[in-house]
Parts: C-alpha cells; structure tokens; sequence
C-alpha cells in the first residue's frame, strides 16, 4: 500500500504555486518542499551517526578530553570476528530471538483465537490484554525482579509452594527463561493485536461453508483461517524480530547478561564494551554487524508490503 | 468488524475452553501491574514481607516520598514531558508534512527513500546510541534536553514519516483534485481537506512517539545527566548496592506506565495500523 504509484506527474506543477524559488533550472515540487525538512533532520540524526560509525569501527576511539579517533585499520574486525565470545553471544541471541518470538506468536495466535470467538465485552477484554505494551520495558524488568525475588517475590513464592526452591534470576537457565518470560509479557500482547485484525478480516462466509462441509473446528483453523492470515502473521514475527534485536533494556535492568554470560545477548555486549570497557571501536564493529540483520529484516519487510498489499 | 465467528456453533465445551484461555492470558497480563499498583500503596515491611502480603493497610507515603520528600521526582518528571512531549510534537510535524510529501509524490527513487526511513526506525538503539554519544560529546549536547529530544527524534521522526504517509495513502488523490478544480491550490487542498480527514492518524502517530520516547531507558541513560534525567532512570537508579526500595519503586512504576495506558488506549482503534507501521489495518 506504501507502494501505489502515484500517476500524477509532477510537472504540471509550476514554481509559482509550489513557492520554489522562481529561478530557472530544476525545481522542487510542493511534494518535494514537504518532504525537504523531514528528511533533511533524519538525514543528520541517520547519515551522519552511521559515517560515523562506519568510521569508529576502523579507528580506536579516545574519550580523554573530548574525542580523539586514530586509524586501526582491522584491527577491530578481525578481533570481532574471531572472538569466541562474541559468536557465542550471537548463539544466545538466536536462542532469545527463537524463544520470545516462537512463544510470542504460539500464545498470540491463541488468544487472538479465543478472543475472537468471545462476543460480548470483547473490547474490554482487549483493552486489558494489551496493557503490558505500554509498560516502560524498564519497569517491565524492574518488575519482574520484585516479582522473582529470591526472598519476597510474589512468583517465587508462588514456585517454592509447587516445589521448585532455586533462584530464579540466579540461576543460568531459570534467568534465560526469565527474561524471555518478561518479554513475552510485554509482547505477546501486540501478536494477539495483530493477529485478531487479520481474524476479522477472514471472510465469514468461507467459514461458515466449512461448517457445512463438516469441516471439523481445528481442520477448518489449520486449512482456511492460517492461509488466509499468513502475510499477517509474517508482518507480525517481522515487526517483533525487529525490535527484538532492537530493545534490550529488560536485560540490562535485570540480570545484565549475567550470570555467568547466560543473558548476554549482542546489544547487552555492545553496551557493555561501549559504556563499561569504553572500548567504542569494537562496539561499533558489532553494531554495525546489528545494522546489517536487522536492514535484512527490514528489506523482507518492505518486500512483504509491496507484494502483499493491505489486508482486511 | 463482523463479530460473527465460525467457532460459536462448537458448543459450550468448546466456550469453556475459549473462557478458559482467556481467564488464563488475563491473570498473566493483570497480576504484574496490579501487584506493583499494590506495592506502591505498602510500608516498607508489607512490600518486602516474606509471605506476599495480599491484604494490608495502604499508605501514601511512596508517593508522598517522591513529591517533597527525600527523593523528589518532579525534575525527573518534568525533563520526561519535556523531552517525549517535544519530540513527539516535532516528529509529528515534520513527518506530517514528508509522509504526505512521500504518500504523493512519483518521484524516482522513492522506494530507495522509503526504505532508508523504515531501515532508520529499526535500527538497533545500542548501534546508534554508540555514534550518537560520540556527536553529541563533540558538539555539547550530553545531559541537555535539546540532546534527548534530538536522540528520540532519530526513532520517532522515521516513524512519523513512515506511518502518516501510510494514512495519507489510505485517502484517495481524487479528494484533493475536485478540490483543486474547485480552485484551491495544492497546498490549500493538503490543509483544508487532507488533514481534517487525517485526524485519526494524527493523534495515533502523536501518541505512539510519546509513548515510544517516554519510554526509552537505554538513550537515557547514556545522555542523560542531573540536568535531563527522566523517570525511567529514576527508577533504574532507586537500584542500589544496599538494596532497592521497592515501595517507591512501584509507585514511580505506576506513575510511569498509568499516562501511557491511558494515552495507549485511548488510539486502541488505530493501534494496529499504528503499530505495524500501516503493514495492516483495523479490527
């Protein structure tokens, strides 16, 4: 839908009624004046950090007093690319991203299910699914600390009575499971969203001619509603694959990759050479390596809507 | 739109089940947020009491802590609507005027553009607070709002870009030619026809920056000093190596996340278009 060409031409525009400059030579149009602030400050706030961390990926960066960078050559490519640790926090954040994303999707796609066929006070029922959205992820960390406190948490409390007696975010496994939870939390709210739109818009009529074939509840599910939902679902997994490599600040505020490296993902490294070792040429190595998988995600992204269209 | 579904004939087992589910997802999603909504009303002993303490004498003094008392959050609170507020007004602005622009223009190149604007939106925070850090130490702008609101622009601006143009294209071009034949000029047909019809994306796209911008921790607490620190920082730092106050803790949870649900909800109509950056629409 982005992607509708526009057939009309530009030229019928003249400079007077655009208010370009009434010079000869190329002129912009009323569309091209609209569009010349916006896009000249992304510029800036894009173009410019991304030269710049293009070019602090080849340098080694000072702090003292103010910033000096001096040419490394590859010096921090090679050592990213061959540090153990790093492809190991890649490993982890595959897992992270498998784990939020595949429960995300498994859980959204049942509740938007079940709220779907719910009639009556399904907009209330909504609204209250959603609410974790719009939690600060931070809080959303902060929280569930308090809820799995070792001594106090409400959740710990409630596993040592079903007999499970560890610390939750104390342990390698159980905190890697926490902070996926706390995500899911977050998340799987705007799964259930979307999913429940691209619901709404399946055609009522196909469903209840699979009624009258006796096709039975899941096979009707699994044969006509799934197709029919397919490039939503996909639009779904991409926007969360997105800013799951995006965020990171539940981790941060949580375990901070710990313990033992368990929740060390990509960005929590990056931070952590960035702001802790001030290392910032080898951050900026892994960020621009960040960059690269999540412009891939983007590019399956605009593909997506340029062939798919709009749905519903 | 149609609430008819195939799965009301499956009889009550099959309700049961759908009840079931969704009782299941609503005590996940609720008990979080009521539990801090309770702390935030405890004494420090019933906040951190061994046994979850479900029934207690609530008090204010969380919240009377942090308004006059020791640790005040009204600077805190102040350079969060500073810094979300001013950046949402601003991206809105801007990415109004470019996503119309986007939305209408055949220029070559465009799908070039459009994708620099969504790749810019999703880029990793981590990968641009990095270079961020580094301009903004060379031109001053580390611990001061104008530094934030710039920062939360590099997110917020694409987004306005991307989503307003997505609701400028859902309005058929022929509204504003009749207006032209009519004798209004391009512009005038933008302002006085499009944009009434865009109220619903307008608003949306406002809120979400908001929400986006207030939200943010991980901008913040790289740029921000004592002169532009926000709540979610506030919060980040009632962590301490001597342990964490978990009373006021809740209440700057609640004080943080109440504004943005209401501001959330209020949009819930258009979230979905709004969030999928116009990839899908309506309910």
């Amino acid at each position: 839908m982005t992607t509708v060409v526009d057939e009309r031409a530009e030229k019928s525009e003249s400079p007077a009624e655009s208010g370009a400059p009434g010079r000869r030579g190329p002129t912009l149009s009323l569309y091209g004046w609209l569009m010349t602030p916006g896009v000249a400050v992304l510029a800036v706030l894009s173009i410019i950090p991304f030269l710049a961390l293009v070019t602090m990926s080849f340098s080694r960066v000072g702090l003292l007093g103010g910033v000096s960078l001096e040419w490394a050559g590859l010096d921090n490519w090679s050592r990213v690319l061959s540090d153990p640790d790093m492809w190991a926090s890649w490993g982890r954040t595959a897992v992270y991203l498998a784990a939020t994303l595949g429960l995300e999707m498994l859980l959204g796609i049942g509740i938007a299910i079940a709220l779907h066929s719910v009639v009556r006070g399904r907009g209330l029922l909504l609204s209250l699914i959603l609410l974790p959205m719009f939690v600060a992820p931070v809080i959303v960390g902060l929280l569930g600390r308090y809820l799995t406190d070792s001594t106090f948490g409400l959740y710990t409390s409630l596993l040592r009575s079903v007999g499970y007696d560890g610390d939750i975010l104390g342990g390698t496994t159980s905190a890697f499971i926490a902070v996926v939870l706390m995500d899911v939390w977050e998340w799987t709210p705007l799964i259930a969203l979307i999913v429940l739109a691209g619901l709404s818009g399946v055609n009522p009529s196909v469903l209840e001619a699979a009624a009258m074939d006796g096709a039975g509840y899941w096979r009707t599910l699994l044969h006509i509603v799934m197709p029919s939902i397919r490039g939503i679902l996909l639009v779904a997994l991409l926007i969360r694959a997105m800013d799951a490599v995006r965020y990171f600040d539940i981790i941060y505020v949580t375990t901070n990759g710990g313990p033992a490296d368990a929740t060390k993902t990509i960005p929590i490294r990056l931070f952590e050479t960035a702001f802790r070792f001030f290392d910032l040429g080898y951050a900026a190595a892994i960020g621009l390596m960040m960059l690269v998988v999540t412009i891939l995600i983007a590019q399956a992204f605009v593909r997506l809507l340029g062939t798919k269209g709009q749905t519903s | 739109m149609s609430t008819g579904s195939a799965h009301q004939r499956s009889g009550p087992a099959s309700q049961l089940v759908v009840y079931a589910v969704v009782a299941v997802a609503l005590l996940w999603t609720l008990v979080p947020l009521v539990w801090m909504l309770m702390g935030s009303f405890k004494n420090s002993a019933d906040v951190t009491a061994k046994n979850p303490a479900f029934f207690f004498e609530p008090t204010l003094a969380n919240y009377r802590g942090l308004f006059g008392g020791a640790n005040d959050l009204v600077p805190y609170l102040w350079h969060s609507v500073v810094a979300a507020g001013v950046s949402a007004v601003l991206s809105l602005v801007l990415g109004t005027l470019a996503g119309y622009g986007l939305a209408r223009s055949a220029m070559r190149g465009k799908h070039h553009l459009s994708f620099w604007i969504i790749s810019t939106r999703m880029a990793p925070i981590a990968a641009v607070v990095l270079p961020l850090f580094l301009m903004f130490r060379l031109v001053g702008l580390i611990d001061t709002l104008p530094g934030l609101i710039l920062a939360y622009m590099s997110f917020n601006l694409p987004f306005a870009i991307w989503l307003m143009s997505a609701f400028f294209a859902d309005i058929p071009p022929s509204l504003e030619e009749s207006a032209m034949v009519a004798g209004c000029s391009r512009w005038q047909a933008f302002w006085h026809v499009v944009l009434p019809l865009s109220k619903a994306g307008l608003v949306t796209t406002g809120v979400l920056c908001l929400v986006f911008a207030w939200n943010d921790y991980a901008f913040a607490t790289v740029f921000a000093g004592p002169n532009s620190q926000t709540l979610p920082i506030a919060a980040s730092q009632l962590v301490t190596q001597t342990g964490i106050d978990w009373g006021q803790l809740s209440a700057i949870g609640t004080i943080v996340v109440l504004p943005m649900i209401l501001a959330g909800l209020a949009v819930r109509r258009w979230l979905v278009t709004g969030l999928t950056l116009g990839a899908v629409t309506g309910e």
